[in-house]
């Protein structure tokens, strides 16, 4: 199936159209998806523009957040990147992006090791889930962070395998 | 959920590390090739750590026959219990053959061949891994990796993508199967079973009946497989050997690990626990080197035949009314600050909110989520020393089917007083980027 490649204004219904993803019933497929180049929150993730995280926003470490030296980027195929999917078998949050506009690297340095990774797009890429719909990004490069939550250190692994880190990831 | 007894691999009663022909990579083995056969090899010891298979009992006592021998010890008789907890209570009725474990600071002033024979295993164990890992350290030290100790950038890529981009073989072997298997068999499964063991016989867990500190020892054999599966892989793919004699000894704990669960070395008797007959586990989202842990919304993640287990939600270990009737007065009472999420999760945040039993400290509007506020309550004091914490309580930017938008509350740490500089931390932000989100779906 060819799709004209018109992604830089979108509805639900063209990006489930277009990737063969779908979205709960109840949400609005006929609205055109708000585009924006700043920071956008879906459910658990949070998508960051990569400049406003080159400083160390807490202040509680001394590395911004950055790219590792030449990370490996993958394009971001016609059907999409799952970028998160829930814990049992629950629902991904998916990028897509028209063919040739946008890549995808996991190759991010994130001191608060937040980020999922990073997008680069020269065209709108959006990001879709079945509950939360979509979100549209504009061309840039972006991190897309997860959510995380206090954790006492009692009774349950820290979800940071590779730290020991008190705290543990929201999960949508 | 995932089927009962883990991905991958699923060990049958002919499962024989000790005598399965090993894979042999050619000597020019791409690092890609090596990993991949260290991800399969890993995949295989997970599903050994958590078979839901009966033991392998003539397999598994030949081997305690063997690691016996190598203590100095006669081959000892065997008495299988049905889960760990039955196991403990056959120690206790033959408590004569369980000589106190004195610390190892009191043991050092005997020759060994006077101590009990659980601690001449241990040490046997521990001075064959100190000789495997100088082994290690030493082919380590041939060549010599910048990389080798940035484990971070390992663990941000799958483990090709980590070869591809440069990181060295030894460093992403121990990632992706040393680092997952540990994770996954040491911290996700035994600890929480340990937990529940102790639970179950009225000790807190420091205490001494499952303690080297004064008690008797168990080896935990099945969820060993996190350091014996590491040893092995790392021979079988291509890392590096290890001096002959050390193979064989490892041959021997992998075989065991491969056929039992928990035992309990005594003089002249080893009491065997089986296996679990049902292992429920998730993966651990976001995680590139698949690790599992524990999770079972509906009875026992982990459970025995004899009815012994341990309920546990995405990896915590939780009482049996979290999973039967959460309440929020039950949840009041209960000090564990992840066991009262567990239950609170359970049982709804709108109606543990409704419930009025938490304190609001401070609201604001919800930055990019028209309409909602982000409120900020004080949470129950935790047990012990824990740090403060505060309740942030969200809202979802989409609407449910019904129409209606879920809430949701997330731990925060205590200092913080503001609903935006809370909501920012859940995201590692400043309170004043958090606030120009420009939508929340």
């Amino acid at each position: 199936m060819v799709m004209p490649l018109m992604l830089t204004t979108a509805t639900l219904a063209d990006l489930t159209a277009r990737t063969g993803l779908d979205v709960l019933g109840h949400l609005e497929r006929q609205v055109t998806i708000p585009v924006t180049d700043g920071i956008q929150a879906q459910g658990d993730l949070l998508v960051i523009p990569v400049a406003l995280l080159a400083a160390d926003p807490l202040g509680r470490t001394r590395r911004g957040v950055s790219l590792v030296g030449s990370p490996r980027w993958h394009a971001v195929p016609g059907a999409g990147v799952e970028v998160l999917r829930a814990g049992t078998g629950g629902n991904p949050h998916t990028l897509v992006a028209d063919p040739g506009t946008c890549r995808w690297t996991t190759g991010v340095d994130d001191p608060q090791r937040l980020a999922l990774g990073a997008l680069r797009t020269t065209g709108v890429a959006y990001l879709i889930h079945p509950e939360h719909g979509g979100s549209g990004i504009a061309p840039g490069t972006y991190v897309i962070r997860r959510q995380r939550e206090r954790s006492g250190m009692t009774g349950r692994p820290s979800d940071f395998p590779h730290a020991g880190n008190p705290v543990r990831y929201v999960a949508d | 959920m995932s089927a009962v007894r883990g991905p991958g691999h699923d060990p049958d009663d002919t499962f024989q590390f000790a005598t399965s022909p090993s894979v042999r990579l050619p000597r020019d083995a791409s690092p890609a090739e090596k990993i991949r056969l260290a991800v399969a090899l890993r995949n295989e010891w997970l599903a050994v750590g958590l078979s839901a298979a009966p033991a392998n009992r003539p397999a598994a006592e030949a081997a305690v026959g063997r690691l016996y021998e190598m203590a100095g010890a006669p081959p000892p008789a065997f008495e299988w219990a049905a889960s760990p907890l039955a196991a403990l209570g056959a120690v206790r009725a033959a408590r004569s053959r369980y000589p106190v474990i004195q610390p190892p600071r009191s043991l050092v002033r005997q020759h060994m061949r006077q101590w009990p024979v659980a601690a001449r295993l241990a040490s046997l164990q521990s001075s064959l891994r100190a000789r495997l890992d100088a082994r290690i350290r030493r082919a380590a030290g041939d060549w010599p990796d910048s990389q080798a100790g940035n484990p971070g950038t390992v663990s941000m890529y799958g483990p090709e993508d980590a070869i591809a981009s440069g990181v060295s073989d030894r460093s992403v072997v121990v990632a992706t199967v040393g680092q997952s298997l540990r994770w996954t068999l040491a911290d996700a499964v035994a600890a929480p079973l340990r937990g529940a063991l102790a639970q179950a016989i009225g000790q807190a867990v420091e205490d001494d009946e499952l303690n080297p500190g004064g008690g008797v020892i168990a080896f935990r054999s099945q969820h060993e497989a996190a350091w014996i599966g590491y040893y092995d892989a790392r021979r079988r793919a291509g890392f590096g050997g290890y001096a002959s004699a050390d193979v064989g000894e490892l041959d021997t704990w992998a075989a065991l690990a491969a056929s039992a669960g928990w035992w309990w070395p005594g003089e002249g008797l080893c009491v065997m626990a089986e296996r679990p007959v049902e292992v429920h586990t998730e993966p651990l989202v976001g995680s590139h080197h698949g690790e599992l842990r524990l999770h079972c919304g509906d009875g026992p993640a982990i459970g025995f035949a004899d009815g012994f287990g341990a309920n546990v939600l995405h990896g915590t270990l939780v009482p049996e009314w979290v999973l039967s009737g959460p309440t929020p007065g039950l949840i009041r009472a209960e000090p564990n600050v992840e066991v009262r999420r567990s239950a609170i999760e359970r049982l709804g945040w709108d109606a543990y909110l409704s419930d009025g039993g938490l304190t609001l400290a401070a609201s604001s509007p919800d930055p990019g989520n028209p309409g909602a506020a982000l409120e900020l309550y004080d949470d129950l004091p935790d047990q012990g020393w824990g740090p403060p914490a505060r309740i942030l309580v969200v809202t979802n930017g989409t609407p449910e089917p019904d129409g209606r938008r879920r809430r949701y509350g997330i731990s925060v740490p205590g200092d913080l007083d503001n609903p935006v500089d809370a909501a920012a931390w859940t995201y590692g932000l400043t309170g004043e980027l958090y606030a120009t989100l420009a939508r929340r779906t």
